[in-house]
């Protein structure tokens, strides 16, 4: 969802709907407004270069 | 010595009372268990209590002192635990009512370590539900309360078992940090709280909230009691498949008072962010006093330290909403409303979203050490802000408006990304006398170099023998004292 960074509500409602979550108001309102504040918040990193790096693994920090 | 003196020894002095025989651990344990019978009505750390079986293990702890079977630091020292590490035979409620009747039947390795180093267990400490907040607010057991100002969060996750240590209720206790839940509530409560490196400490029998960034840790009132407890509790553990299978260093051999040639460097960032001008001020002090004690710091630049938080919100978020999918279909509607948004908002993260944080996690991991070849500490403060009030849902930080989650976490999340050991110290008091914390990480697995620095910087100063007035705050007539 990285890319839909203003998560329109009518993207957001079946969405919400699939995944099993209550979008009855108030709660569906609630919901999506923090989850759009959600998306906004990870705007900042879409501009890092990831090239050639692979994932960050759970055990992966350096052992002696 | 009266009873508010003794709870308030460190573990330390404790432990060498215990050792020589001067002090019985049944009369230790029997006083914590009137210090908690006065205060906890006023504080609410506990969820469960376990006054019997606390005497009856101080009771078998008495014996075997008295038998010349003296087990270490730790024998006969009251503790708690941060209702998340499991213990055989003691309900295990993660903070949530779904769960209050949840009784494991085996010991988490933290847990078991402790028992086997001859700590009593006085009880299970409140927390922010699933460990997934910072305010150390729980509308299922309570909000907790800071002894410091009993209207003020104590901070959180682990706020029970800050105001727990804080107000001597407990000699020490251990909580759980995903993304400050040890060090906010130390610092907002006056307390040392050391996050070890990921896979210093095992995460088996805890329940995870995230299971890359969550770190087990100790919350003491002295930098000694810190080292004590890591050396009790540090360690591999096949069971755990993030643990570290690397040497461990007796934790005490770092507390040498001695940090001159030390290169400690501060984050520009760290300053550019919103912060109470009260905090800087103490902290700022902080780091001239690490210079007057011999070490040199820089001012240095931390690439990516802004992103940094979205990725580990990212990363947090996917994390806790996978770990909790099947309890949200049954028990969406039992949730503190708080928690229930944060993990329904985390199904909107795709798989995509999180391998692309987990790729910026690499890069900003790598930077990151990068900074240790040049300094062998980073500093700053721990929380931007003191202790707010319970209800607050947002913060006024200069001209900036935070929630209180981001705001409490601002200094904290970065470490938990890259796993750095970090610890925090008190370093001062704002004008209502409320403390200020000042945060210290090393590179992974040198804890020696955090605690040297942290020792001295507390041996140089007297904000860790300060204590909260709580018998001024509470009506004697209801609790006694």
């Amino acid at each position: 969802m990285g890319e839909d960074i203003e998560l329109d509500k009518k993207i957001f409602l079946p969405m919400a709907k699939a995944f099993g979550l209550d979008t009855r108001d108030p709660h569906g309102e609630e919901l999506y407004a923090y989850t759009r504040n959600v998306f906004r918040d990870f705007k900042v990193t879409e501009d890092i270069d990831l090239t050639d790096l692979e994932p960050m693994a759970t055990s992966v920090l350096p052992k002696e | 010595m009266d009873s508010e003196n003794s709870c308030y020894l460190s573990v330390a002095e404790l432990c060498r009372l215990i050792r020589k025989k001067e002090v019985s651990p049944v009369d230790v344990v029997k006083a914590h268990l009137t210090r908690i019978e006065a205060f906890e009505p006023a504080l609410n750390s506990f969820i469960t209590l376990l006054p019997e079986q606390a005497m009856g293990e101080a009771r078998e702890a008495e014996r075997e002192i008295q038998a010349g079977q003296y087990r270490g630091p730790l024998h006969g020292i009251p503790i708690g635990l941060k209702d998340v590490f499991q213990v055989k035979g003691v309900r295990n409620t993660s903070g949530s009512k779904i769960f209050d009747h949840f009784v494991p039947d085996f010991d988490s390795t933290v847990a078991l370590k402790l028992k086997e180093a001859g700590a009593i267990l006085l009880g299970k400490l409140n927390l922010n539900q699933f460990s997934y907040g910072t305010t150390g607010e729980n509308p299922d057991y309570g909000n907790m309360h800071n002894p410091w100002e009993l209207d003020r969060v104590t901070g959180g996750s682990s706020g029970g078992a800050a105001s727990a240590t804080a107000s001597a209720q407990c000699a020490l206790a251990m909580g759980t940090d995903t993304g400050g839940s040890i060090r906010i509530p130390s610092a907002l409560c006056g307390l040392v709280g050391l996050k070890p490196t990921y896979g210093r400490l095992s995460r088996y029998g805890i329940t995870p909230l995230s299971w890359s960034q969550d770190h087990p840790g100790p919350i003491t009132r002295t930098v000694e009691d810190c080292a004590l407890v890591m050396n009790a509790v540090a360690g591999y553990d096949p069971r755990d498949t993030s643990s570290a299978n690397i040497s461990i260093s007796d934790f005490t051999q770092a507390l040498t008072n001695k940090i001159k040639g030390l290169k400690v460097g501060v984050p520009k960032e760290f300053f550019e962010e919103p912060i109470d001008s009260e905090v800087e001020h103490s902290v700022r002090n902080a780091i001239e006093l690490l210079s007057q004690l011999g070490a040199e710091v820089l001012e240095i630049s931390w690439p990516m330290y802004h992103e940094s938080k979205a990725i580990s919100s990212t990363i947090l978020m996917a994390e806790a909403t996978t770990y909790h999918s099947q309890l949200m279909k049954q028990h969406s509607s039992n949730l503190d409303p708080k928690v229930r948004l944060r993990l329904e908002a985390g199904y909107f993260i795709s798989a995509v979203d999180y391998l692309q944080a987990q790729r910026a996690r690499r890069l900003f991991y790598q930077r990151s050490c990068d900074l240790f070849k040049k300094v062998n500490l980073l500093a700053g403060p721990t929380v931007p802000i003191p202790a707010c009030k319970i209800g607050t849902e947002e913060v006024q930080i200069g001209k900036t408006r935070l929630g209180v989650l981001p705001a409490l976490s601002q200094y904290t999340r970065s470490f938990n990304l890259t796993g750095f050991p970090t610890i925090t110290v008190p370093c001062g008091f704002s004008k209502n006398g409320l403390p200020i914390g000042f945060q210290m990480a090393g590179k992974p697995f040198d804890e020696m170099t955090v605690l040297r620095a942290a020792f001295a910087y507390e041996q140089a100063t007297d904000w860790h023998q300060r204590r909260p007035m709580i018998s001024k705050q509470v009506t004697p007539r209801l609790y006694g004292v």
